[in-house]
Formats: structure tokens, C-alpha cells, sequence
């Protein structure tokens, strides 16, 4: 099914990928006949999201990859989706009401988490809002000891109990956590056949499925994250399947993970908590592919769309992994891409606050009713409105002449702003970008001057419907020398998707000693996952030629808590291999931690399995180096006001589509095309690379 | 060497660049000796800090961690200098110590290991990292010859060679010898990567221009905690509390005077002579509560380093509890600690109501197990647990206290039940926030914290709660926080002043205090939750 012929006898061909944002959806198309790409992209319908990413595939099928007027998906041969329907709803605490099931004794460990306070100096500073309210959580008679022998049996009167209340409260999601249960899950899973007969079809989450990992509180965590978000995601999914089904698409859709790889829907479904990076994982992955085809392997990646920027760093043509990490401030174990994400986007919104000051962000006027130029009723302004006025946006109309925008308001409200700050209307709309560009850039301070990184030796990626308009700026901000836009900057999460192959985790864990007399329980353990590997390599239909599964077994000293994962040797597991994942571990502490103990005993303790569907990727065509010469590109002109000249300025229009690889150009200029807007403001110089990625050079 | 100051030209990004740089070092240190450790106090609890100094040992950066900490880091550099000279020192030498009267210590657990730092042959800089070992327990504690090894600042490796003799000395004087060991590697791994990452930032950038950004942001520091306390009004506030715990019976008072001058403050506190009990301050401890307190109320952002200390006069009486000479007890310190801290902010409070929170629990609740193993595989072998637990945090002006945190000088993490159970013969029972132990208010204060242990094999136990008489104090008409206390099964054997043994099957709970309350109950706009 993944790269054959499907369907009524029709060739599929097409490779699509759709990222659907808080402002756009963008579908990208990929021909594997012609090695064609095409893109489309329509406004985001929050209220229902499957209606846009429906509505932008048959759109952008019809009309850039000729599909039919009934089925215009059935030439769709894969189909992959990025979503932020999952870190949207924990953001702005739109999650499902949860019920907890814990141990008794211990509904109140997920407000005290670790007991360390939220910040160490601020005396002000809020812990996360605890998802489950106290009425919500239950105690169960119920214990299990560290051995997996059960202490105190489960009172399943109590759950049933406890289930019924729920349901009397209108519980939409529940999520079990039980002591231990991740050596033995018994009790959860007996609660979790009350629940069912209970409350049939609520979303059900046991964090031994989950996390089946040591530490309560963090397992707990990511188990009740999983609920929050589980009615979520059902409802997106099972909206969007019938509807992409009615388009005739052939074959079963793909979302993607926070660690950038993609899984069939029914998987996502039922693990929301690994989807809180869906959106922004695959803009890494294409800025990576991007990045080090066109030479760049050290970038800052920028992705700035209507509601929120993400940020990532790559050194050395590598992305930064973790298989745990505090998102929006809840403790998540799941494999995923370092990205940092801030509140500021195009649709931004501008207000001064108490104490005259002007602010921008977090809050955003999203898709409906989006800015004030959109004409759609909204008054507060926004970073597009500031765009607008001082006409680095087209002020006539958007999305290659589809969208119409009205100047006139943007100037009122941004004017009225003005009147109350005594100051003059352009330089209070300069100042909001000023501000937004403030908040950027303190974002990408965290991934890379926290850590230690100059971000003035790393080029800025800078793609999303808004990255490439706010680019230079960021990067005089940080010093930054050098900013990449892609060909496709408006939809490279869309062709991220292109780009990725199937990815799947698996993981057990099993405390079991270094030592060949554990042998046949090591192999068991790693032969567990690689099994939970093959059903998935059989469950999405891989070729035995396209599957690569790398194994790692996660070990540390006896006494440690904390391991170091070590690789394992292809091949059946045999005395040698221990001999090997000995010297490996040994290696590692040794350059870690600059010592090893011979004397000292190692355990294994979980084992992993990343297993890949290699999958043909979307081809970056390539053209030879021509002319300097950049003005056939040239469509005209617009007087734009910049900061350097204090005044409307004559600046040449490009058009991104007739620019050629080889061709030249100076600031102040303006590069426009479907899916975005190019800003080079006076002073930058622009080229054109082979792989056609506008390079701009600022001055140091 | 030659201390003469640089002339090289900064710009503001350089500086901000090294200085995030010099905080990201010690983060990484720190994560190093907490994956690399052993001991549960370190390894989950993180009970560690790690900080860079200056070659006169001035701290240029220390990780976020555990605020009283900086205590011994405060003087640790400066009296290694007194003993040894820095012509003599190699590439290697590692120095450890430990000591509240000859090592700059708070107390004789936080074993720190300091390692000069070599660019160019010339010594540029220090890492240096603390470890709260949780040993020297079941102890009397009327001086501190009983609370311990001292361990004054000595080497423990030599241009990079162990000495074995003086590894030896320690190990013997400690009760978990294969704990100490294993974390003092750990530390040593923590060093080791401080020293490498540092050598790195000077080849970056420059021996000079990291040095001389070192010394550009103490200023900076300096800088902005003058601007905050300017923006405070001239005056002067006294506040008094009164301290009391499980050691004696009648409650100590304590009182500070905070005075505001234009960029300056000084603090000048009031207390009783040392006693013997382990309750007393040492001048460093007292310092870093103060530097801690302070820099929360004035500017949270301020950077953690000397700078910070410039503009501040902190006074107490010498040989009081609160500035302490040899031989005062001092183990139990961070109790004290706890209150002095909400004793500034009562002073504070006086003078800007709106910047501060009413009184946290005032507390570092602490319970501490031992004994002798009596099955599995390490039978015979003795086994110390340590662990502090968190209470209410002080009602804001704006919000609710924060319920079920450590506040002040500490911020220890609590020990998973599923590692705490895997270590020692306990069970953990119950770990709940106590209803009723908030202050009430217009904002009520946060809820203190019950845990409750059962023991499987016999051990000795000793509980540390304070405010078990007094209570925390609300502001502006709000309530005042629940007692801090514990209780023990009814068949088992009485405890005195805290101390105690569980037998199998006993158990023991810890109530911890909650927090004061801000304004008046009757301006909340829904019913308190927490009334008692």
C-alpha cells in the first residue's frame, strides 16, 4: 500500500503533505513520476480543523496535481499531517475534563509534583494549572511493593464507584495511575475493564501503556496529559478520516510525532501526549534536509506562523532529541525534537498595558476574526496590521491576490494607538514589530545562548507564513549575519512531511544485571520490542528492504539513577554482544563522566527499538548557477517605510517565482510570493542559491 | 596573576554571551553529579550546587539549585587560600573540606571539592561543587565536634593522582563509606567537565575577554540590585518572630532591622548567644539567606553572583545564633535559616506590602532513617535516609500561596516512592496536602504537606519540624498557618525531642506547616478553602 498502485486502476503518484496551524493550512504535493512540487494553501478553520485540511486537498488537488472533480485525492499515494490541535489545547487549558484514578494516599502528587518550587527567587511565579481538579481525582484502596506483588488488592467496588462518579460529573477522559504499575500492571488494568464496562467510549488512559517507566509522578504526568488531550484528538481525527474518505483518498493517513516521524491515525489517536510537537517537528525536518543540501549545517531555525513561533538549533547537520521533557510546564516521557516555542505570531495582538507600556502577544487575534485589515470586525491591532501600514505587506491584497485587506483600518486602529501613547502613527506600528521581534529573539536566546551557543555563528532558517517577513530583523537583534529562506517558506512543515520517514519508539523496561547469566532475560527483553517493531512494520505495510530498526539499551551502574543509552551491536543477542554493550557502557561514563568502576555492577534497564520505514522522499531540484542579474523577477514597486530611512521609500517588488539560482539583488527590496512575504530592508543583500534558497547577507 | 584590571573593550553582547555560557557550565556540572551520583539525596533529590568563581574566589556564576548552599561557597576559595599558596598548585589538585569554622561550610554534611582551573599554564579560575552527603547521623549535637568529620580545605588528588591516605581518613570517619565514595567520584566527574567546558570558552573567546566579562557582570549585578533597592523608599523597619523547634522548649526571639539608604541596605539583626543545639548560623549561612531574600524581593533577575552582595551591610552579633563561632553546633541550620528569611520579609513588608508574600511555613521539615540492614543482599550493612519536605508557601498580594513547596534557602526535589521504596525498608503510605493548614484570607496561604512512613525493618528515626508552637504570619488581616508536628503509631515507643526508633511494622507521620494568609478572609470573593 505504501509506494505501489492503488485504487480503481489509476496511478497514485502524489505524495501530499498538510500542516494545519492556528492561522493557515498548507498542503504540499509531491509527484513521484515528474518530481513536481506543489503547494496550496487556505485559512485554518479552528472551530472544526478537518473542514481546511479537506478543503485545502481538494483544492490543491484539483488544481495543481489534476485531480478529479469526484475524487480529486484518489492519485494520493501517502499522505502525511502535522497538527497543533494538541498543543494548542494544553496551552490555553482547552483539554477534556479528566478523572484520575491513583493509588490512595496519593491524589494530591500531581499538584505536588516534585515539591520544588516553581521558580527559585520569584516569589510570584504560579506552578502549572493542575489538569484534574481535586474533586476529579479518586482514591483506590490498592498497592502494589517495587517486586510487582500486590500489597493491598484493588477494591473494585471502589472503581466502579469512583467510575460512576465520574460519569455523574461528566468526565470526558480518564486517566489510571497506579503505584508500580509499569513492573505490574494488573490493577490498571483491571480498573481500566471497570471503567470501560462503566462509562463505554470515554478515552482511557493506563500509564503503563503510556510510560511504562520508573518515577511516579512523571509517569502520572504524562498519563493525565494523555487524557486531557485524548477527546482532543479523537474528535479532530474522527472528523477529518470521513472527510478525507469522501475525497477518495485510497489509503490510511499518517500524523506526525514530536520526534518528527509519522504514525497511522488510530496510533495518534490513542497517544496525543507524543503529538505535542506534531506541527512544529516536521518545520525541523525540512529545514534540516534544506539546511545541509544547500550547505548550511549549522542553523537557528525560525518558524514564525500566526500564532506562535518555534524555534530549534542544529549543529553540525544534527537536530536535538530527549526522551522527556517539561512541555508548557507538565513533565512529558515521550521521544521528541528540542523545540522551543513562544506566543508571538503575525496575528499577535498589540496593547498597552497598565503601565503605558506597549506589549505584544501572547494573546492572538488567530484565523477568525484575524487582524483588523481583514475587515472581519477586529479592532485591537496586530503585528500583520503593523505590516500592513507601514506597507511591507502588499496594503491591497494577500495569498497571491485571493485575499483583499483594508489599509484604511489597520491605520485607524494603530493610529488610535498612537493617539493614546502621544507618539506618531509609523513609528508606533514600527514599534510593535520592534517588540515582537524583542520576544523572538529572547526565545532564540534560550536554544542557543542558554546553552551556550553564539547564535552569530549559526545561519537563521527562517520559514512559516510570517518567518521570512520578521527574518532580518530577528537577525540584526541577535547579530546574526546570515538568514536561509527556503524555496517554499510558507508550507515547509507541509513538506517536512515529504521529507520524513515512518518512525516509531518502542520501549520496555526490565532491571536486569550486565552478566551472562542473564542472558536469555536480555534477549528476551530486546526480542519484546523488536516484536512490538515487526507488528508495526507489518501494520504499515514496510518492505522488508525499507525497514531499519536501531536498538539501544539504556544502562547505568547499580546505585545510579540515571543511564546512559548504549547501542547494540546488530544480530542475535549473544555473550559477545554483552562483551560489547559492556566496553560501550564503560566508554561512555568514561567520556561523560571521566571515570569507570570495573569492580562496580551494571544493569540494563530499558531497551528501545527506533524502528524507520524509509519511504521516498521529496526531491529538492537543483539548477546551475546563471545570470546576477535579478530584474526580469522584477514586478513593480511599492514605497514602503523603514526605520533606517524614517519615511516611505521606494523599494523594488520581486516576484520569488521568476527569480533564477545565480541572481543578485540589494535591499530595500520586497520578494513576494503565494505563501509569504520577503522583507529585505536597506543595507541586505539577496541571492539566489542553486537549490533556490534566498540567502541574504547582512553586514556584520 | 598579576590582578591588573583589563582594558580589553566589551561589547554587551560578548557579556551576555559568556555570562549565559558561564550559567549553561554550571547547570551541565550540576547534571553531571547528579546522573553520575549515587546517594538518593543527591541522585533524586538533587541536594547539590555547582558554581565557577574567580581566582580570588569571587562567585561568577552559581547554578540555580539550593540558595543556602552559597554559603559555603562564599568563603570556601578564600580560606583554601589562607592555607595553601597558589604558586603551588598544578593542573589536577583537587582540594576538598567541609568545615563551618575552617572551610567557609553551613554545615559538616555539604562536603565541597573545588579544582583550580588552568589556561596557558596560568591558574584562571575555580569549579567547584557541593554535595550534601547524608551521613554523620544518630549524633549529639551540643558542639560541633559531635556532628562529624571537620575536614578543613585539604587535597584530595595531587596534579591529577588520589590521595589515597586522606580518601582513607574520610571514608572511615562515615557511616555509608560506598555512598561517600561513589558521590565524591561523582563530584569529581562534576569538576571535571567545569574545567574542560571552561578551557573551552577561553579558546573561543579568550583567556582575557572571559575574565574580563566575569568581572563585567559582577557589576552588572551590582548594578541592578543598587537601581532596585533605590526604587525602595528611605526608611527603616524592624519586624520580630521567634523561633522554636523539637530541641527546646522555649521559643528564641529574633527581630532585624532593615534599613533603606538611596542604593544601600543594611540589615542589622537581633539574637540570643549561641546555644548548644544545632540550630545555629555560621556568618556565611546568614549571608547567603540574606543575599537569597533580598535579591527575591528586589529584582528576581538579578545574576547569582558577588555582585549581588555589594550594596548590602548585613550585621548580627557576633557568637549569637545567628553569627556564630567555633565550637556552635550547627547541622540543623537550615531551620533557622527558614525563619530568618521570613523574617526579612516581615521588615519588608512594612515598606513595600505589595512586593512580598505573608509567611511561608518557615520550615525545612525534615525526617531522618537509619539502621542496619537485616535482609536482601547487603544485610549488615548500615543505611542513612535523609529527606526535607516542603510546606506552604506565603500568600501573595495577588494570588494564593503555593501549596506543598520548599521555600527559602532550599529547594530539594522529594524522593519518588518508587525509588525511595527500592533503597530502604520503608513503605510510603499517604503524601498529601493537610487540609485546614493554610492561613485563610483574601489570598489563603499554601497547604502544608502529611507523609507517612511505614517501616519494615527496625531503624532509628529522627524528625525535625519547626513552627510546632508558634505559627506562620499572615499580612494585611490574613490568617495564620498550622503547626508543624508528627505523629507515631500508637504502639510504638515515645519519641523524645524527635528522636525515636520504629520498629517493623510502625509508622511514622510528618505534618509540615502551611502558609500565612494575605488580606482578609472577608475579601474573598469565594469561600475559603482552606479554613481551619
Amino acid at each position: 500500500m505504501m509506494d505501489g498502485t492503488q485504487g480503481f486502476g489509476s496511478k497514485t503518484t502524489w505524495r501530499v503533505g498538510v500542516d494545519s496551524g492556528g492561522t493557515f493550512t498548507d498542503v504540499c504535493m509531491f509527484d513521484e513520476a515528474s518530481g513536481e512540487i506543489a503547494v496550496w494553501k487556505v485559512s485554518s478553520t479552528p472551530d472544526d480543523p478537518s473542514r481546511g485540511i479537506a478543503q485545502g486537498v481538494e483544492e490543491g488537488m484539483k488544481e495543481r496535481a489534476g485531480g478529479s472533480e469526484s475524487d480529486p485525492a484518489a492519485a494520493i499515494a501517502y499522505l502525511g499531517h502535522g497538527t497543533t490541535v494538541a498543543t494548542n489545547a494544553l496551552i490555553t487549558h482547552r483539554g477534556a475534563k479528566v478523572g484520575l484514578l491513583t493509588t490512595d494516599g496519593f491524589r494530591d502528587l500531581l499538584e505536588i509534583g516534585r515539591q520544588k518550587r516553581p521558580d527559585l527567587y520569584d516569589l510570584f511565579a504560579e506552578k502549572p494549572k493542575t489538569l484534574v481538579p481535586r474533586e476529579l481525582r479518586f482514591e483506590l484502596p490498592e498497592r502494589m511493593l517495587r517486586t510487582g506483588e500486590v500489597s493491598v488488592p484493588l477494591d473494585e467496588e471502589a472503581v466502579r464507584k469512583a467510575a460512576r462518579a465520574m460519569k455523574a460529573a461528566g468526565v470526558e477522559a480518564v486517566a489510571i495511575c497506579f503505584l508500580y504499575a509499569f513492573v505490574n500492571p494488573a490493577h490498571e488494568k483491571i480498573a481500566k475493564a471497570i471503567v470501560e464496562d462503566e462509562m463505554p467510549g470515554v478515552f482511557l488512559c493506563a500509564s503503563h501503556e503510556i510510560a511504562p517507566e520508573f518515577r511516579e509522578f512523571e509517569r502520572l504526568s504524562t498519563a493525565t496529559v494523555n487524557a486531557y488531550l485524548g477527546p482532543i484528538m479523537h474528535r479532530y481525527i474522527s472528523r477529518l478520516t470521513p472527510r478525507l474518505e469522501e475525497l477518495g483518498l485510497p489509503i490510511a493517513p499518517h500524523l506526525t510525532q514530536s520526534n518528527g516521524g509519522v504514525v497511522r491515525f488510530e496510533v495518534a489517536a490513542e497517544t496525543p501526549v507524543r503529538a505535542v510537537l506534531s506541527g512544529p517537528s516536521t518545520g525541523v525536518v525540512a529545514a534540516q534536509a534544506i539546511g545541509t543540501r544547500g550547505g548550511f549545517d549549522d542553523i537557528i531555525t525560525f518558524d514564525m506562523g500566526g500564532t506562535s513561533s518555534d524555534v530549534a538549533l542544529m549543529a553540525g547537520g544534527e537536530t536535538t532529541q530527549t526522551n522527556e521533557s517539561i512541555v508548557h510546564g507538565y513533565p512529558i516521557k515521550a521521544p521528541m525534537l528540542d523545540i522551543h516555542t513562544v506566543g508571538a505570531g503575525g496575528g499577535s495582538i498589540a496593547t498597552i498595558d497598565s503601565g503605558g507600556l506597549l506589549k505584544v502577544g501572547p494573546e492572538s487575534a488567530g484565523a477568525d476574526p484575524g487582524p483588523v485589515c481583514y475587515g472581519r470586525g477586529a479592532t485591537e491591532p496586530t503585528v500583520t496590521d503593523a505590516n500592513i501600514v507601514l506597507q511591507v505587506l502588499n496594503p491591497v491584497e494577500i495569498l497571491d491576490g485571493r485575499m483583499k485587506v483594508h489599509r484604511d483600518l489597520a491605520l485607524e486602529a494603530i493610529g488610535k494607538m498612537a493617539e493614546k501613547l502621544g507618539m506618531e502613527t509609523m513609528d508606533v506600528a514600527q514599534g510593535i514589530i520592534s517588540v515582537v521581534t524583542a520576544n523572538m529573539a529572547k526565545a532564540i536566546r534560550v536554544i542557543s545562548v542558554q546553552r551556550g551557543h553564539d547564535p552569530r555563528n549559526y545561519a537563521l532558517m527562517a520559514f512559516g507564513g510570517a518567518g521570512p517577513l520578521h527574518a532580518v530583523r530577528l537577525a540584526q537583534e541577535l547579530g546574526m549575519t546570515t538568514v536561509v529562506i527556503p524555496r517554499n517558506p510558507g508550507i515547509l512543515c507541509a513538506m517536512g512531511l515529504l521529507l520524513t520517514d515512518l518512525r516509531a519508539d518502542f520501549s520496555t523496561t526490565k532491571l536486569v544485571a550486565l552478566d551472562a547469566g542473564n542472558l536469555d532475560v536480555i534477549a528476551e527483553a530486546m526480542s519484546k520490542v523488536e516484536d512490538e517493531a515487526a507488528g508495526w512494520f507489518a501494520s504499515e505495510a514496510i518492505p522488508a528492504d525499507k525497514q531499519m530498526t536501531t536498538r539501544r539499551v539504556d544502562m547505568r551502574y547499580d546505585g545510579q539513577n540515571y543511564e546512559l543509552s548504549i547501542p547494540l551491536p546488530d544480530g542475535p543477542v549473544t555473550a559477545e554482544t554483552l562483551v560489547a554493550l559492556e566496553k560501550g557502557f564503560t566508554e561512555a561514563h568514561e567520556r561523560m563522566y571521566g571515570f569507570a568502576v570495573p569492580e562496580e555492577r551494571i544493569l540494563c534497564v530499558t531497551f528501545r527499538a527506533e524502528a524507520m520505514g524509509l519511504v521516498k522522499k521529496a526531491e529538492l531540484p537543483e539548477r546551475p548557477l546563471g545570470d546576477a542579474d535579478a530584474s526580469g523577477a522584477v514586478i513593480g514597486s511599492r514605497e514602503v517605510w523603514y526605520p533606517e530611512t524614517g519615511a516611505f521609500t521606494e523599494t523594488t517588488l520581486y516576484a520569488r517565482d521568476r527569480l533564477a539560482p545565480g541572481n543578485v539583488f540589494q535591499g530595500p527590496a520586497i520578494v513576494e510570493q503565494m505563501d509569504t512575504t520577503t522583507l529585505i530592508p536597506p543595507g541586505v543583500t539577496a541571492r539566489v542559491d542553486t537549490i533556490d534558497n534566498l540567502i541574504l547577507e547582512l553586514s556584520a | 596573576m598579576t590582578g591588573q584590571t583589563t582594558t580589553h573593550a566589551l561589547d554587551p553582547i560578548t557579556v551576555e554571551v559568556i555570562g549565559a555560557a558561564l550559567s549553561s557550565i554550571v547547570e551541565e556540572t550540576g547534571e553531571a553529579l547528579v546522573r553520575a551520583s549515587y546517594s538518593t539525596n543527591i541522585k533524586e533529590r538533587r541536594d547539590c550546587s555547582t558554581a565557577l568563581f574567580d581566582r580570588h574566589g569571587q562567585t561568577l556564576c552559581q547554578a540555580e539549585h539550593i540558595p543556602i548552599h552559597l554559603g559555603s561557597f562564599l568563603d570556601f576559595i578564600p580560606m583554601l587560600l589562607k592555607d595553601h599558596n597558589p604558586e603551588d598548585m598544578r593542573p589536577g589538585d583537587v582540594f576538598v573540606g567541609n568545615d563551618a569554622y575552617r572551610g567557609g561550610g553551613t554545615h559538616l554534611p555539604d562536603i565541597v571539592l573545588a579544582e583550580p582551573i588552568f589556561v596557558e599554564g596560568e591558574l584562571v579560575a575555580w569549579t567547584v561543587n557541593l554535595a550534601h552527603h547524608s551521613d554523620f547521623v544518630d549524633r549529639a549535637h551540643a558542639h560541633i565536634y559531635q556532628e562529624g568529620l571537620r575536614i578543613p580545605p585539604i587535597r584530595l588528588y595531587k596534579a591529577g593522582e588520589l590521595q589515597k591516605d586522606v580518601q582513607e581518613l574520610i571514608l572511615l570517619n562515615c557511616q555509608v563509606p560506598r555512598e561517600r565514595l561513589s558521590d565524591l567520584r561523582a563530584q569529581m566527574a562534576a569538576n571535571r567537565v567545569g574545567v574542560m567546558r571552561f578551557q573551552e570558552l577561553c579558546a573561543r573567546h579568550g583567556v582575557d575577554t572571559v575574565l574580563a566579562s566575569g568581572e563585567a557582570l559582577l557589576d552588572y549585578a551590582e548594578r541592578k540590585m543598587r537601581a532596585g533597592i533605590a526604587a525602595l523608599p528611605d526608611g527603616s523597619w524592624r519586624f520580630e518572630d521567634v523561633f522554636d523547634n523539637l530541641d527546646f522548649d522555649e521559643p528564641i526571639p529574633f527581630a532585624v532591622t532593615v534599613t533603606v539608604a538611596g542604593d544601600e541596605m543594611t540589615l542589622d539583626f537581633e539574637a540570643p548567644e549561641q546555644i548548644r543545639a544545632p540550630i545555629n548560623m555560621t556568618r556565611t549561612a546568614l549571608l547567603a539567606t540574606t543575599y537569597y531574600i533580598v535579591k527575591s524581593v528586589i529584582d528576581p533577575t538579578v545574576l547569582p553572583n558577588a555582585g549581588l552582595a555589594r550594596p548590602l551591610n548585613v550585621k548580627a552579633p557576633e557568637g549569637s545564633i545567628l553569627n556564630c563561632k567555633h565550637p556552635a553546633a550547627v547541622n540543623g541550620r537550615v531551620q533557622t535559616c527558614q525563619r530568618v528569611a521570613d523574617l526579612i520579609l516581615g521588615a519588608l513588608a512594612q515598606a513595600v506590602p505589595e512586593r512580598v508574600s505573608a509567611c511561608t511555613n518557615s520550615a525545612c521539615s525534615v525526617a531522618v532513617f537509619s539502621g542496619t540492614r537485616q535482609s536482601g543482599p547487603d544485610a549488615g550493612t548500615y543505611w542513612v535516609y535523609l529527606e526535607t519536605i516542603g510546606g506552604g508557601g506565603g500568600a501573595r498580594p495577588t494570588a494564593d500561596g503555593l501549596d506543598g513547596i520548599h521555600v527559602h534557602a532550599t529547594n530539594t526535589s522529594n524522593l519518588p516512592v518508587e525509588a525511595l521504596e527500592g533503597e530502604y525498608p520503608l513503605i510510603l503510605e499517604r503524601y498529601e496536602l493537610v487540609d485546614g493548614s493554610a492561613g485563610v484570607g483574601k489570598h489563603r496561604g499554601g497547604m502544608g504537606l502529611r507523609r507517612v512512613y511505614r517501616a519494615t525493618e527496625d531503624c532509628m528515626v529522627h524528625v525535625d519540624v519547626s513552627r510546632n508552637k508558634s505559627r506562620s504570619w499572615g499580612l494585611q488581616g490574613g490568617g495564620e498557618g498550622g503547626h508543624g508536628s508528627y505523629v507515631t503509631s500508637p504502639d510504638c515507643a515515645p519519641f523524645e525531642r524527635g528522636y525515636g526508633t520504629l520498629r517493623a511494622g510502625e509508622w511514622l507521620e510528618v505534618i509540615t506547616p502551611g502558609g500565612g494568609g494575605y488580606g482578609t478572609p472577608e475579601e474573598c470573593s469565594q469561600a475559603p478553602l482552606a479554613a481551619e
